[in-house]
């Protein structure tokens, strides 16, 4: 079965990021992931009023970082929020975004044993064990929640490169692959296959997403301009062998950085080009996005994250991804249970 | 006239399409930070609640899309042939 995901980055007034939750939930959106950036509003501040307007959408952080935030303080928000909405939080981390990092002079050094170590600090204490843990990042001495969680938080790691994929099938609940073109996925569930298989777990047992930049609208071009920014971060912050895939010099990627860091956006901007938005982007007219998504499933995808900035006008393309998008799968799902 | 007695002249017909402009104002407007989070706790209330296409829900709106977009809001109804709405806000 498909499943979508919707992300928001709450980058807008908290009570807008609530109502285009709210109509997530009602259009029949499975999960909701709200980003975390120091520079927008607190992820679990806008996640937890999400909760307080919604009853059956999943949701969480999609995603933090260790770097940022300790993994303990994590386990912590994520084991508050599942206590005001039992079942329906999810953990999404991954190594954050390079680009917002590297404003506050962090650098994600050690990203596998950091998420490795990571993924094990929020799921004992999520579980509401007394951890002991002497790792190569963290270590962790009698730390236990004083309250308990009420029931089992779904880690979902993200990632982008073959160790990080492999390791994110090998540890996670879920993977959410940073990539929205079907070939890029379909390479990354090859790696998928092997941390499921270093585990001894099953594929079928694992949620495999694909958390896409999204833009959806009547006009292509409208669609294609407002997914130009989200595009323009995931190059700046691309590592080089993804670059090379879709022969996008490394040069080229460094200069969008540098000028995303210092705040010229329309420098920036003006460097990405058609190929980086099929490359990076599910985009595109109703028609469009749905081939682009029948593709991500054929290759193995069971969840696919409609991802900032889903369109030029939200709520539009919202209402149609419901009408238009949606059917195309759901009523397949109900002819192949006939 | 109060808020209420305003919407009371809308047609309960045309408490859908009245709803969905409204609330595009709101959402689209460069002015939504003017918006009182008490109001926008109570649009989200609704909302979940599907009860902004009703009297209450149109209220509420309309008390929203007047405080951070009073032009537009103006131009909408008066789109919409609320002509004597339009006389009544734009006395106010």
């Amino acid at each position: 079965m498909i499943n979508f995901g919707i992300e928001f980055v709450p980058r807008d007034l908290y009570w807008k990021t609530t109502f285009y939750a709210i109509q997530a939930e009602k259009t029949g959106f499975n999960t909701l992931w709200i980003t975390d950036h120091f520079n927008n509003r607190n992820v679990y501040v806008s996640l937890a009023i999400v909760s307080a307007y919604t009853d059956k959408i999943k949701f969480g952080p999609g995603v933090t970082n260790p770097y940022m935030a300790h993994p303990i303080v994590t386990a912590q928000a994520v084991s508050t929020l599942n206590e005001i909405a039992p079942g329906r939080v999810v953990c999404g981390i991954g190594v954050g975004d390079k680009t917002t990092l590297e404003m506050v002079s962090m650098r994600p050094s050690k990203p596998l044993a950091t998420i490795r170590e990571s993924v094990r600090i929020i799921r004992e204490i999520t579980s509401g064990k007394n951890l002991e843990m002497q790792g190569k990042i963290f270590a962790v001495s009698g730390a236990k929640l004083n309250f308990k969680p009420t029931s089992k938080i779904p880690i979902f790691v993200g990632a982008q490169g073959p160790k990080m994929l492999a390791l994110a099938a090998e540890i996670g609940d879920g993977v959410l692959i940073n990539a929205s073109h079907p070939k890029v996925v379909e390479n990354a569930i090859g790696f998928v296959r092997e941390g499921v298989a270093k585990a001894g777990k099953r594929l079928e047992d694992l949620e495999i997403a694909a958390y896409t930049s999204f833009s959806v609208a009547r006009e292509p071009n409208k669609a294609a301009k407002a997914v130009v920014p989200v595009v323009a971060y995931i190059v700046a912050g691309c590592p080089e062998t993804v670059l090379q895939k879709h022969g996008i010099p490394m040069e080229t990627a460094t200069k969008i950085r540098q000028a995303i860091i210092q705040g010229k956006w329309k420098e920036a901007f003006s460097q990405i080009t058609d190929e980086m938005i099929e490359a990076f982007s599910v985009c595109g007219t109703p028609e469009t996005v749905v081939e682009k998504i029948d593709s991500l499933v054929k290759v193995g995808t069971t969840q696919v994250v409609a991802g900032s900035p889903i369109g030029p006008n939200i709520r539009k393309s919202i209402n149609i991804i419901a009408a238009e998008v949606f059917p195309h799968f759901r009523d397949k799902e109900d002819n192949q249970h006939d | 006239m109060a808020l209420e007695k305003i919407v009371r002249k809308i047609p309960s017909s045309s408490w859908e399409t009245t709803s969905e402009r409204l609330i595009d104002i709101v959402l689209n407007s460069p002015n939504a930070n003017r918006m009182p989070s008490g109001l926008a706790k109570t649009i989200l209330y609704y909302w979940q609640r599907d009860q902004l296409a009703t009297e209450v829900g149109l209220q509420r709106l309309l008390e929203a899309s007047i405080t951070v977009d009073p032009e537009k809001t103006i131009d909408v109804l008066r789109e919409l042939g609320f002509q004597e709405l339009v006389t009544v806000l734009e006395s106010r």
